[in-house]
C-alpha cells in the first residue's frame, strides 16, 4: 500500500516536473537586415549557339536580379567574387557549406538551355543554405530577345518565395520625360520598365501633356494633353498607339484615372472657377457627375473594390483628403494633420491611401489608412510629389523636384521610389527629366 | 485499508496543496536574487564554450541587457495583446523628424552597407560546423518525423510554461539569437504569427535538434507567411549554432521553446 | 568647456529658429493676401498703360484691389476695341500639387473673367486656359519668382 502512494506521489511528481520542464523563450527582436543572397551565374548547357553565347545572357540574368532584388531593400547581394563553386555545380546540388562560408543565407542558381524552334529554356533554384534545402525551382520558356522579361518573372518568383507576397519586377512605369528650359519645357509620354531600361516615347512633344496613368490590364493609358490647346483628358492605347479624346466636355478636364474594373475613367471638370469630379464610361460614354461643391475637388482615386474614391478638395479652406462612395455620396474628410494634402492615391491592397503633404514649405510623401488614422510621412524634400504605388503595395514611386537658380537653372525632376519603411529611397535613373510616374500592374496578370 | 485510504488521501492533498502554491513561489525564491546585468556577458565568457558563435562587441551586448533588466524587474509578465489591426506609427512629430532625418541623410546609405560589411568579418566561421550542422539537420528531421513530441505542443502557452531561466540567462539566449535572425521584412505586421521551435541542446551549447511545433501549418494551403516565418526562424535557430549557454543548469536549458514573433519589429 | 559654449550656442540658435519659424507662421495666417506680387517685372502691356496680367496671394484666387484697378484698365481697353477676343491664362506658383494647381489656374482666371464681364465686356469675348504650375514667369525657385508665377494673364487672340 506504502508503495502504492509513493508510486502515485512520484508520477504526481513526474507530470509537475513535465509541464515546467520546458522553457519557453519570446524572441520578438531580430535584425532588419537585408537577406544576405548569393547569386550564381547562370550556366549555359550544351544546346547553346554561339550566337546566343554572345548575348552572355549566362551573366546578365542573374545581374538584372541581382538588381532588382537589391533595389528592393529586403536583399544584399554578396559579391560574385567570392563564390567558390561553378554555376553549373551548384545548381545540380550546392555543396551548402561553400555557400554558407560567404554568409549566404539563399542561393539562386540558373541554367539556360535551347529548345526546339529556337525557344530559350531558363530555369532557375533557389535554395536555402542554412537549413540545406531546395525551397523551389522553375522553368520559363522564351525567345532569346525576352531575356529582360524573363529575368524580372524570376525576380519576382524569388521575391515572392521569400517574402511571401507578390514581387513587382514584371511591371512598368510610364512618366512624363521633360526637357528643355524651365519656361519653355517639352514634356513627352515616356514607358519603361520598373528598373528604368527600355524607354519608349510615346508622344513628340509638340503639346504638353501631363498627368498619365496605367488602366488595370497596363494596356492603355489615360492622360491630360494640351492638344490644339485644349487642356483635356485622352486615352492611349499603347499597343496600337491610337488615341482617343475622351474628356470632351465644355472646358478643362484633367487628373484622371481608371476605375479598378478599367471601364471608367473618373477625372475633374473644371468650369467657371469651380472643379468637380466626374466619370465616363469608356464605352457607352455615360458622364457621371460625382461631386457637387464650388470647391476645388480633384485627384480622385478609386478604392481597389471600386466601392470608394478618395480626392482632394479645399472645401475648408485649404487643401484636404476627403473620401466618398463611389456614387457621390457620404463624402468624409479623412485628413487632419498641420498642411495641406493632396494626391491621394489607394494603394493596390486598399489598405493605405498614399498622399502629398505640403508643411512649413516641405514637401512629404506618406501614407495614412483609408479612415485618415495612423498618418506615416516616409520622405521629405523641398518638393516631391504624386506617388504611384507598385503593383504590390509596398513601395512608392513619386517625382521630386529640386529648386532653381534666379536664371532657373538648377532645377529639374527626377522619379524617386520607396519602400513603407521609409528607409529604402531610391532614384530611378532616366535618360531626361521625368515627372507624374504611374506604376502599371503585374505584366504578367491580365 | 480505509486508513492507508485516508492517508494516501491527505498525502495527496498535501501534495497537491504544496505544488500549486508553493512550487511556484519556491521557484521564483530561486530566481529572486537578479543578477546585475555586468554579470550575464561573464556568464557567458566563463562558461567554456570551444567557440562562441558570433564574437559580439561586448558595449552592444551590455547596454541592451542593462536596459532589459532595468526594464523588467519582475518575472516577465503576458503581454496583452495588441489588436492585430494595432497602427504602426510614430506618435510624434519629433520621432518623424528624427526618422526623416536619417532616410533623408545620404551616408545612412553608406552606413548600412559599411554595417553589413562589418558584420561579416566579425563572424568567426568554421566550416566544419556547418557540415555538422547539415547532418543534425537531417537528424532533426527524421527524429521529428517519428516522434512528434507530446509535451510540447501548441497549447503550451507561455503563461504555462513558467520559464526557469534567470532573466539574464534568458536574455543572453534571446540576445544571441536576435543576431541570428533575419525578419523577413515582407510579412505583414497586422496578422498574428508566432512560430514555436523546440530546441535540444548539448552542454556545450550546441544544437542536437530543432523542431517546428506546428509542423502541419507549414504546409497548409493559404500560410505562406507562417511558412516563410518558420523558415526564417529555423535559419535563425540553425546560424546560432552553438548557443553560448550557461555554464550551469544544464537540465534547466537543455531543451527550450523559442516563440518567434516579429510583430513588434515589424511595426517598428 | 568647449562643449559648453557649443552648447549654449546650439541652444540660441534653436530659440532663434523656433521664433523665425513662429514670426513666419504668423505672417502666413494673419495676413494671408499680402504675398501678392505689387511690381511691374515681368510685366507686359497690351496697350500703352494697360498691364496684361494680374497677381494672387498663394492659394488664393480673390482679386486684390490692384488686381481689380489693373483689370479695369484692361476692361476700358476692350470696350475701346470691341472687336477684340482674348483668352485669359490662368497659373500658379510651383509649391502645389500639379493638378491642384491646374484647377487654381482656372480659378484665378475665371476670377478675372469674371471681373471684365461684370465691367461690360461680353463672355464670348474672353476664353479662359489654366497651366497650373507648367508655364512660369519667372523660373527661379524663390518667394519673389512664385509671386510673379501666380497670375493670370490676359492674351490677344486675334
Amino acid at each position: 500500500m506504502k508503495y502504492k502512494i509513493l508510486k502515485i506521489i512520484f508520477i504526481f511528481f513526474l507530470l509537475t516536473q513535465k509541464t515546467f520542464a520546458l522553457v519557453s523563450v519570446d524572441i520578438t527582436r531580430g535584425n532588419l537586415d537585408p537577406l544576405p543572397i548569393a547569386i550564381s551565374n547562370f550556366y549555359l548547357d550544351t544546346t547553346i549557339t554561339e550566337n546566343i553565347k554572345k548575348l552572355s545572357i549566362e551573366n546578365k540574368i542573374p545581374e538584372l536580379i541581382q538588381n532588382n532584388l537589391t533595389r528592393s531593400g529586403l536583399f544584399f547581394a554578396l559579391e560574385k567574387k567570392s563564390f567558390i563553386q561553378k554555376p553549373d555545380i551548384a545548381h545540380n546540388r550546392p555543396r551548402f557549406e561553400d555557400w554558407a562560408f560567404i554568409k549566404s543565407q539563399v542561393l539562386v542558381t540558373g541554367k539556360i538551355s535551347l529548345e526546339k524552334e529556337g525557344r530559350l529554356k531558363v530555369e532557375f533554384k533557389l535554395w536555402d543554405i542554412v537549413s540545406a534545402t531546395e525551397l523551389s525551382a522553375l522553368a520559363f520558356y522564351t525567345s532569346p530577345d525576352n531575356w529582360r522579361r524573363v529575368s524580372h518573372l524570376i525576380s519576382d518568383k524569388i521575391y515572392e518565395r521569400l517574402t511571401g507576397e507578390k514581387g513587382y519586377f514584371d511591371s512598368r512605369i510610364i512618366y512624363v520625360a521633360e526637357t528643355g528650359p524651365k519656361v519653355d519645357r517639352k514634356k513627352r509620354l515616356a514607358v519603361m520598365d520598373q528598373d528604368g531600361y527600355g524607354v519608349k516615347y510615346l508622344t513628340l512633344g509638340n503639346e504638353l501633356v501631363l498627368t498619365p496613368r496605367f488602366s488595370p490590364t497596363s494596356q492603355f493609358v489615360t492622360y491630360m494633353s494640351y492638344y490644339k490647346n485644349l487642356p483635356r483628358v485622352y486615352l492611349l492605347n499603347i499597343e496600337t498607339g491610337i488615341q482617343d479624346l475622351v474628356g470632351d466636355f465644355p472646358g478643362m478636364t484633367f487628373a484622371p484615372r481608371f476605375s479598378p474594373d478599367g471601364k471608367k475613367i473618373i477625372m475633374s471638370f473644371a468650369q467657371d472657377g469651380n472643379s468637380d469630379i466626374y466619370t465616363m464610361d469608356i464605352k457607352t460614354r455615360i458622364v457621371e457627375k460625382l461631386t457637387d461643391h464650388p470647391s476645388i475637388d480633384t485627384s480622385p482615386s478609386y478604392s481597389p473594390d471600386g466601392l470608394q474614391i478618395a480626392f482632394n478638395s479645399d472645401r475648408s479652406g485649404f487643401q484636404q483628403i476627403y473620401i466618398m462612395k463611389s456614387d457621390g455620396s457620404n463624402v468624409k474628410r479623412i485628413s487632419f494633420g498641420e498642411g495641406l494634402y493632396g494626391t491621394p492615391v489607394w494603394s493596390p491592397r486598399g489598405d493605405l491611401i498614399a498622399f502629398t503633404k505640403l508643411y512649413k514649405n516641405k514637401f512629404y510623401i506618406g501614407v495614412m489608412r483609408s479612415d485618415g488614422s495612423g498618418e506615416r510621412l516616409l520622405t521629405e524634400n523641398y518638393y516631391q510629389e504624386a506617388p504611384s504605388w507598385a503593383p504590390n503595395g509596398r513601395v512608392l514611386i513619386f517625382y521630386r523636384e529640386t529648386p532653381s537658380d534666379v536664371t532657373g537653372k538648377g532645377g529639374g525632376a527626377k522619379l524617386w521610389s520607396i519602400d513603407l519603411t521609409g528607409y529604402n529611397e531610391r532614384l530611378i535613373l532616366t535618360e531626361t527629366d521625368a515627372s507624374d510616374p504611374s506604376w502599371s500592374g503585374l505584366l504578367s496578370v491580365k | 485499508m480505509q486508513k492507508s485510504l485516508k492517508i494516501s488521501f491527505i498525502a495527496h492533498f498535501i501534495i497537491l496543496t504544496i505544488s500549486s502554491i508553493t512550487l511556484p513561489f519556491l521557484m521564483g525564491r530561486v530566481q529572486a536574487p537578479l543578477v546585475i546585468s555586468v554579470d550575464l556577458v561573464q556568464i557567458g565568457d566563463r562558461t567554456n564554450i570551444p567557440y562562441a558563435p558570433k564574437v559580439s562587441d561586448g558595449e552592444k551586448t551590455d547596454k541592451k541587457i542593462k536596459d532589459r533588466v532595468v526594464t523588467e524587474q519582475a518575472p516577465p509578465k503576458i503581454v496583452p495583446k495588441e489588436k492585430p489591426d494595432a497602427v504602426p506609427l510614430p506618435e510624434n512629430i519629433k520621432k518623424i523628424k528624427e526618422l526623416l532625418e536619417k532616410r533623408q541623410n545620404p551616408v545612412k546609405v553608406e552606413d548600412l552597407t559599411k554595417q553589413t560589411s562589418e558584420f561579416e568579418k566579425k563572424e568567426i566561421f568554421d566550416p566544419n560546423k556547418i557540415s555538422a550542422l547539415i547532418d543534425k539537420s537531417k537528424k532533426d528531421n527524421s527524429e521529428a518525423n517519428n516522434k512528434p513530441s507530446l509535451e510540447a505542443t501548441q497549447s503550451q502557452q507561455k503563461n504555462v510554461v513558467t520559464s526557469k531561466l534567470t532573466i539574464t540567462q534568458e536574455d543572453a539566449i534571446k540576445a544571441q539569437i536576435f543576431k541570428c535572425w533575419n525578419i523577413p521584412i515582407g510579412l505583414p505586421y497586422n496578422e498574428n504569427l508566432t512560430v514555436r521551435i523546440k530546441i535540444k541542446l548539448n552542454p556545450d551549447g550546441s544544437l542536437v535538434s530543432s523542431e517546428i511545433l506546428d509542423q502541419a501549418r507549414m504546409n497548409t494551403a493559404g500560410q505562406t507567411y507562417y511558412k516563410i516565418l518558420a523558415e526564417s526562424a529555423l535559419r535563425a535557430v540553425k546560424l546560432c549554432n552553438p548557443l553560448k549557454v550557461p555554464s550551469t543548469d544544464y537540465e534547466k536549458w537543455k531543451e527550450m521553446q523559442l516563440n518567434f514573433d516579429a510583430k513588434e519589429m515589424l511595426k517598428g | 568647456m568647449l562643449l559648453n559654449k557649443l552648447n549654449k550656442i546650439i541652444l540660441a540658435l534653436t530659440v532663434t529658429l523656433f521664433l523665425g519659424a513662429c514670426a513666419t507662421q504668423q505672417k502666413a495666417t494673419t495676413t494671408p493676401t499680402d504675398d501678392a506680387y505689387t511690381g511691374t517685372e515681368t510685366v507686359k502691356y497690351l496697350a500703352d498703360g494697360v498691364p496684361d496680367r494680374v497677381f494672387f496671394a498663394t492659394n488664393k484666387s480673390d482679386l486684390t484691389s490692384a488686381a481689380s484697378a489693373t483689370l479695369a484698365k484692361q476692361a476700358a481697353y476692350l470696350k475701346a476695341n470691341p472687336n477684340l477676343n482674348v483668352v485669359l491664362e490662368g497659373h500658379a506658383d510651383e509649391r502645389g500639387t500639379r493638378e491642384y494647381n491646374l484647377a487654381l489656374g482656372e480659378r484665378r482666371a475665371t476670377a478675372a473673367k469674371n471681373y471684365l464681364i461684370s465691367n461690360g465686356i461680353a463672355a464670348n469675348r474672353i476664353k479662359v486656359i489654366s497651366y497650373g504650375k507648367e508655364k512660369p514667369a519667372n523660373p527661379a525657385s524663390n518667394a519673389l519668382a512664385w509671386s510673379q508665377n501666380r497670375r493670370a494673364v490676359t492674351v490677344k487672340t486675334n
